[in-house]
């Protein structure tokens, strides 16, 4: 099962992402229509860009009244039916991660769908803090990273005490 | 790529919403434009793209787009048959040329629309024509760096980050400028490569650096010229090369003995605990590192100096031209276009090559802002005509008021565009260009050493490409012997046929051709392409100019001689998103999403001068006012002291206060990010 995994250490907060989400799902360059959102903290020097992690338990399809949320057994997607969705937002309240918004226009809850097995802030991110991969590979990524950082960490120590 | 769903065909070409040519796919349906995506099989972008790309789709298809040859009449605008234009304009030309000479008509090449072949296209209309008077965007951008790294190496080296271990980036800010550079420097981060940003603004690739070195601008000379006293004084530099490739050594260890630790760092504004930290850093990873400079060096009356001071880094850290470091390109072996070795026309007196010889001498480019007071003056010699192939001086020159009155003021005016941009409306003639997807051209790529062949994927009738609207006007000139070929595509394969390459290999490479290894340490067997052969810390070659032979540091105008009227200091130009200079600005949707141009403020100076966000503040040099809404940003993210207003809005076009006449010496180049100002609150 593959997931949109995000890297905070490679994003740098361009925005690539949530135009691109825009586009594909409201024609539009409009951050306010996008799936995913990126937390920019320029002080901090952090960028977050979050977006629905498709819960194996989903509170929203839990607490949909209308039955409007589904999840696809095989790619794992949970996607609103907007044809179903009566627009209560209670799946906005129920999710923990805040990544379920509401249409005015439409008066409907959207969410990221994954777009049908090609994301496309995926397709859009410059920097490749976006990969949509196996969640094996994922794990896998974060291991070579932890092991890279430690022995960076360990070189530079090493480095600095020889030099002065 | 999506599945293609039914009935839609996908093909293959390269971008050139900006200069990073990224791999895309088009989606057509019925021969419409549908969507765009990144061609995962392009090494350079492998897969992924920016929105500005897709937004291609925008442009081509644009409502405001003008697809007929227009001629400027009593009555305003009028349509006009494309051959009645091009015969109009010839006999125009025509007439200038024989009472004023050849030199009276200028070509000017412009951004918006261009692969390699529309430079050089320009160039050789020159020839045909007989004027040396060849102008473009160039002598405010690139050409600082072209012209500081040849004098040290001969070439502009192309950056080797995949095999980087420390990256450290001057003045540039990739995700804006270079999208797909990000995700190259991110990969050798995640390999453990150490990344270094030196910039007045935080800018979007500084939020990842593990050293952020926020410098004054128009310092990084003398922040190059600390790190070089620290590599000789500790010995950390390769001795072998300096030794046996390069000039002048001993007399830049000279120079940097007598500069002290206090004044880089009262110059900078970097502490010296932070460059030794930073220099460390380097030479630890030393040769496997990349310095990259970016545009936001050129623009300082001490550019190509500074310039030359991060150029020789790659000398001492054994970098050029290593795995992981600055590489020297090679070329696929295209034949040349342009005709300087046959034809040449420096004798004419090219505009500006008096006052800006290295200009003339290193890319035989003339110069824009003298250009403006020749036109307007008469001196030397009348220039009473230009042609403008996709280029936006009224909005990107400095001192626009001045550039639309030369422009005004011309006999002719041909602008050759997209869109009625501000310079296309000063215009006698607007003839319709085609966009990069109504052209087939080719491009070399050489961090990959690649070529591909663009593909013309739509045309409009009167929209001619580069080749058939130079030839068509030689033509009628009586020098249709320069353009012999019958279309773009037959020029192509008189372009390749020394490569040995077929135009069918490239079609069938959508992914660009390898043609060639990529090589290292070439020095070794090939010398290198300056005056000696040598690696020249010092110039012999500038030093005949009269301007100093070492990479000298000298301060700033706004640092050394600040007047207290102008108590601030502008940057200007830093890259958005979503524009490329004044372009896009017309895409309905891009306007909904950054709606407007502002001015970047520290939020202390903005409590001391009483501004909050969205407020109107008036900005004020030497040359005009400008009013433009503020924008505070974080703490972080520049420099207290300094502003920041992004070139290409007509709304507040920040060339309205720029100088044309404050230049660096040997470049020409105008001083466009250190610009001493006035900032009142509305």
């Amino acid at each position: 099962m593959k997931i949109v995994s995000m890297d905070p250490e490679k994003c740098v907060g361009c925005r690539n992402c949530e135009y691109a989400c825009s586009f594909i799902h409201s024609d539009d360059f409009d951050r306010k229509e996008a799936r995913i959102r990126v937390s920019v903290f320029p002080n901090e020097r952090v960028c977050l860009p979050l977006t629905c992690v498709h819960c194996s338990e989903p509170f929203c399809m839990e607490v949909c009244p209308s039955g409007a949320i589904e999840k696809d057994d095989v790619t794992g997607a949970i996607t609103i039916d907007p044809n179903r969705c009566v627009g209560c937002k209670m799946c906005i309240l129920a999710c923990p991660f805040g990544h379920i918004y509401f249409n005015a226009r439409e008066q409907v809850s959207q969410k990221c769908d994954l777009c049908s097995g090609e994301p496309n802030c995926v397709k859009f991110c410059i920097s490749g803090a976006l990969q949509f991969i196996e969640i094996e590979e994922a794990y896998q990524s974060n291991r070579d990273q932890f092991v890279t950082k430690l022995k960076t960490m360990l070189e530079k120590k090493s480095f600095e005490g020889e030099a002065k | 790529m999506r599945t293609p769903k039914p009935g839609i065909e996908v093909v293959q070409t390269l971008c050139r919403m900006c200069d990073d040519h990224c791999g895309i796919n088009v989606h057509l349906d019925g021969g419409s434009i549908v969507d765009i995506d990144g061609y995962a099989a392009h090494p350079w972008n492998k897969g992924r793209i920016c929105v500005k790309g897709r937004a291609a789709i925008d442009m081509v298809y644009a409502p405001d787009r003008i697809l007929k040859p227009m001629k400027k009449t009593e009555k305003g605008w009028q349509e006009i048959d494309l051959a009645q234009a091009l015969d109009e304009i010839a006999g125009k030309l025509r007439a200038i040329m024989e009472k004023d000479g050849d030199r009276a008509v200028g070509i000017w090449k412009g951004e918006a629309i261009g692969f390699a072949q529309q430079e050089d296209l320009a160039r050789r209309f020159c020839h045909a024509l007989g004027t040396p008077n060849y102008f473009s965007n160039d002598s405010e951008c690139y050409v600082g760096r072209y012209i500081g790294y040849s004098l040290v190496m001969g070439a502009l080296p192309v950056p080797d980050y995949a095999n980087s271990d420390c990256i450290v980036l001057w003045g540039a800010n990739p995700p804006y400028a270079h999208p797909n550079m990000t995700r190259a420097i991110m990969e050798a981060r995640q390999k453990g490569a150490k990344l270094i940003v030196i910039d007045p603004r935080l800018s979007a690739i500084a939020r990842r650096a593990d050293y952020y070195l926020p410098l004054k601008p128009g310092t990084d000379g003398v922040l190059a010229l600390g790190i070089i006293k620290l590599l000789i004084e500790n010995n950390w530099y390769d001795k072998d090369f300096v030794e046996q490739f390069s000039i002048g050594f001993e007399k830049l260890a000279r120079y940097t003995r007598q500069l002290t630790f206090e004044f880089v760092a009262d110059e900078t504004g970097i502490s010296r605990e932070l460059l030794e930290k930073v220099a460390t850093m380097i030479a630890r990873r030393a040769p496997r590192v990349v310095n990259y400079a970016g545009n936001g060096l050129e623009h300082h009356e001490n550019g190509v100096n500074n310039v030359r001071a991060v150029a020789c880094l790659d000398g001492l850290l054994g970098s050029l031209d290593h795995q992981g470091g600055n590489l020297l390109p090679e070329g696929a072996g295209l034949r040349n276009l342009t005709l300087y070795d046959e034809i040449p026309l420096q004798h004419l007196g090219p505009i500006g090559a008096d006052k800006y010889p290295v200009l003339y001498d290193f890319r035989q480019e003339c110069h824009t802002m003298t250009a403006m007071d020749t036109i307007l003056s008469g001196e030397p010699y009348p220039l009473r005509a230009m042609i403008i192939t996709a280029a936006n001086p009224a909005m990107t020159n400095p001192n626009s008021r001045k550039v639309v009155k030369a422009l005004e003021h011309l006999d002719l005016l041909v602008v050759r565009d997209l869109f009625m941009t501000e310079t296309a409306a000063l215009a006698d003639y607007f003839l319709p260009a085609a966009s990069f997807l109504e052209r087939s051209e080719l491009h070399e790529h050489r961090i990959y050493q690649i070529i591909n062949l663009t593909r013309k994927i739509l045309s409009y009738p009167s929209c001619q490409d580069e080749y058939q609207f130079w030839h068509d006007l030689a033509h009628r000139l009586g020098a249709g012997d320069y353009f012999p070929w019958k279309n773009e595509t037959e020029l192509n394969r008189w372009l390749l046929e020394p490569t040995g390459i077929s135009l069918e290999t490239l079609k069938a490479h959508p992914g660009g051709y390898r043609y060639g290894p990529i090589r290292y340490g070439k020095w070794r067997e090939k010398p290198l392409a300056t005056p000696s052969q040598k690696f020249e810390f010092v110039s012999a070659y500038l030093k005949g100019k009269g301007y100093p032979e070492l990479p000298e540091y000298r301060s700033p105008a706004y640092l050394a001689d600040r007047d207290e009227k102008y108590p601030y200091t502008l940057i200007t130009g830093a890259r958005k998103l979503l524009y490329y200079h004044s372009r896009n600005r017309n895409f309905p949707r891009f306007r909904k999403a950054v709606p407007g141009p502002e001015i970047e403020i520290h939020p202390s100076d903005a409590e001391e001068l009483g501004i909050a966000s969205g407020e109107p503040v008036r900005v004020t040099s030497k040359i005009g006012s400008l009013d433009i809404p503020a924008s505070v940003v974080e703490t972080s993210e520049i420099v207290p002291g300094f502003f920041q207003i992004t070139h290409g809005w007509k709304e507040a076009n920040v060339n309205l206060i720029t100088p044309d006449a404050a230049n660096d010496p040997i470049s020409g180049f105008p001083l466009l990010k250190a610009i001493p100002v006035r900032i009142e609150k509305l």
